[in-house]
């Protein structure tokens, strides 16, 4: 009851702050100045940073006195003369050099002169013509030219380092290091792993098989070897395996993918050598069965309800055929443990299995059965991510509501461009 | 009107699997498996024709033959791969492992990067950029989005114990995630409901009289079947049938 008040009170609190910070009527704006004539100066072109080499960047100095409905016009031409194409059309309050998308520590912009990206395979498709294009500018009022400017060229290039990216690459080389801290780490003193509750479950589903002297049946999924959620997979399945060869029992693992088949091969002989018997180990353990989703699963069905297997374990990439595993496997009366990070599936698992393994936790299983110095380390790593996003997300709204309550949009557009994905 | 005969063979076909594989829900039968194991075979000869007509041939064959033999290099790669079934030199088929997982690496890691880390966080505070004009409502509903964030990922955070308040913290997160779980089991019970209807509206159309009335056959002979099977192994005990 106290708790239910304490959410009541935090919700009214959010929401009372909420009011406080909540747009306001703004004053009416005061009279403009009367128009003068448009005119274009200063315009420059230049090969558009950090790109493949298709793409330019025009600027030119921002006009005061033009009015509300006088449009710029960009042109290109890739001839010495003649042959212009229109590549933008804009309006002239539009596109100043504030509104480049790339970050302040790779574009210094300024809202006092247009700045206008013109990317060349918009006009000339996937093959550019040439490799030096002519620009000019015209300004229009009534569809009718009221200025134009002097040609320009520019020679696109592409660049080699996208340093607009350059906040992925900090994030990256900061992991990268702490992952090797937390190698050494681990290594030496080894790295704390709170209690998984599922993965708690797997040495009484191997008991269970073992006691009832029937198979255990491991599902892998449908994914690909590059899926992330079947690399974990098949970690989980060489420690299974491993106590599997330990208690003596037997196991199975109906595969999908010949690549992912051939991986646990491995994985699964490895295990049983480590284990002291690989005198045990049978190369039927895994089998292929089809590359074809429900001709896949109806055949482990038809395998799971014929054999009736003590336990069923179902990790890694699953799709529509999660339901349809996990219930024939709940129905032959098998304990079920299983772990997928396709978010949408897991509502399937949780309600037809006794254990489920969410996401992240699928990536943890393989570190906390196998304690290797290696996997627990990446899970540090992992563990570091979350922390960041974490951290950020709280600081990063302080500082972004901060500002749009006082006005710093510079200070606000900064915080943004720290996390903006370029 | 009459319909030609490889129709209504179809019809028939259509219901009497249709039929057949539903009948998994009795129990484990002859015609589930024969079912099943059409499917097996069906599959497997649909994607050994994929293999061969979008892969083999306008993706090796036609550039070798027109002299693009660049291609010749993913193609040994690939069937590196296949040297697993040779002991003797199965050592070859790490080479197109390595390449497969270096280039998947390669290029998963910055995309994950930006997507998982850097746009999740921006697409979290960036809401709060446009202060001055959002609603109470609005600026409340980027409130929650935001503390379901963080309460969900701490109950991923694995390097603590989650205790006390730690796990009140985690308990919200938890809150959050069986809202979505339940939106999308909700969601995707309604698609499996549309694919539902669609195999009773054949069952339905192969039910008339112009294909010879095949769903009413098909599920008649099936019940018959299964009653006599019923008469004749219920006098036996039911260790034998299982062992049978």
């Amino acid at each position: 009851m106290i708790k239910h008040k304490a959410l009541l009170t935090l919700f009214l609190s959010l929401f009372a702050v909420s009011g406080l910070f909540a747009a306001k009527p703004v004053p009416p704006a005061k009279k403009a100045a009367p128009p003068a004539p448009a005119v274009i100066t200063g315009l420059t072109a230049v090969d558009m940073p950090y790109d493949a080499g298709n793409a330019a960047i025009l600027k030119w100095a921002v006009n005061p006195a033009d009015a509300a409905d006088t449009f710029y016009v960009v042109y290109v031409s890739s001839l010495e003369a003649g042959g212009w194409l229109e590549a933008d059309r804009f309006v002239s309050s539009a596109k100043t050099g504030k509104d480049v998308e790339l970050p302040f520590w790779a574009w210094d912009g300024s809202s006092l002169e247009h700045a206008v990206k013109v990317e060349l395979n918009n006009t000339y498709g996937d093959t550019l013509p040439g490799s030096v294009f002519q620009f000019k500018v015209a300004a229009e009022k009534n569809k009718q030219v009221i200025a134009e400017s002097m040609p320009v060229s520019v020679t696109p290039v592409g660049n080699w380092f996208r340093l607009d990216r350059m906040n992925n690459l900090v994030l990256l080389i900061t992991i990268i290091v702490i992952f090797f801290w937390a190698v050494s780490h681990a290594k030496r003193k080894g790295l704390f792993i709170r209690r998984i509750a599922g993965l708690d479950a797997i040495d009484e589903a191997i008991g269970r098989a073992t006691e009832m002297g029937k198979p255990i049946f491991y599902v892998p999924g449908i994914g690909s070897m590059s899926s992330i959620s079947t690399i974990a997979s098949a970690f989980i399945l060489g420690e299974v395996s491993k106590k599997v060869a330990q208690y003596d029992s037997q196991i199975k693992v109906p595969h999908y993918d010949p690549v992912v088949m051939t991986v646990c091969k491995e994985v699964v002989k490895q295990s049983y050598m480590e284990a002291g018997r690989p005198d045990s180990y049978r190369e039927d353990i895994n089998q292929f069965v089809s590359a074809d989703q429900f001709s896949y699963a109806a055949s482990v069905d038809g395998m799971i309800s014929r054999e009736k297997p003590a336990a069923c374990f179902y990790m890694g990439y699953f799709m529509a055929e999660s339901l349809l595993l996990a219930e024939v496997g709940a129905t032959s009366g098998a304990i079920q443990i299983a772990g997928t990070d396709v978010e949408h599936q897991l509502p399937f698992f949780f309600t037809a299995c006794d254990y489920t393994l969410i996401g992240e936790e699928l990536y943890a299983a393989g570190a906390y059965l196998s304690r290797e110095p290696m996997l627990v380390s990446a899970l540090k790593v992992q563990d570091f991510g979350k922390l960041f996003v974490m951290i950020s997300v709280f600081f990063g709204m302080i500082c972004v509501v901060l500002g749009a309550k006082f006005g710093w949009s510079a200070f606000v557009s900064s915080v943004l461009n720290l996390f903006q994905n370029f | 009107m009459a319909l030609d005969t490889s129709i209504i063979a179809g019809g028939w076909l259509a219901a009497g699997l249709t039929i057949f594989l539903f009948s998994f829900l009795y129990k484990d039968n002859p015609f589930f498996k024969i079912a099943e194991h059409l499917y097996l075979g069906a599959g497997m000869g649909w994607l050994f024709q994929v293999s061969v007509t979008s892969v083999w041939i306008p993706k090796i064959w036609e550039p070798v033959s027109k002299g693009e033999l660049l291609v010749i290099i993913p193609s040994v790669m690939g069937l590196l791969l296949l040297t697993q079934f040779i002991p003797k030199i199965s050592w070859l088929s790490r080479y197109g492992f390595t390449f497969m997982m270096g280039y998947g690496s390669g290029l998963a890691i910055p995309a994950g990067l930006s997507t998982d880390f850097m746009s999740q966080i921006e697409g979290t505070i960036r809401p709060f950029s446009k202060l001055a004009s959002m609603t109470p409502f609005s600026i409340l509903s980027s409130l929650i989005v935001a503390a379901g964030t963080i309460c969900v990922l701490f109950y991923f955070f694995f390097s603590v114990e989650h205790k006390g308040h730690l796990k009140k913290v985690s308990n919200v997160g938890i809150y959050f995630l069986m809202i979505y779980f339940g939106a999308a089991f909700g969601n995707t019970v309604m698609a499996r409901f549309s694919l539902l209807y669609g195999r009773f509206d054949d069952l339905f159309t192969f039910s008339g009289a112009s294909y010879f009335y095949a769903t009413q056959a098909i599920l008649a002979a099936m019940v018959i079947y299964f009653v006599i099977h019923w008469l004749v192994s219920g006098r036996k005990p039911a260790s034998e049938e299982e062992a049978a």
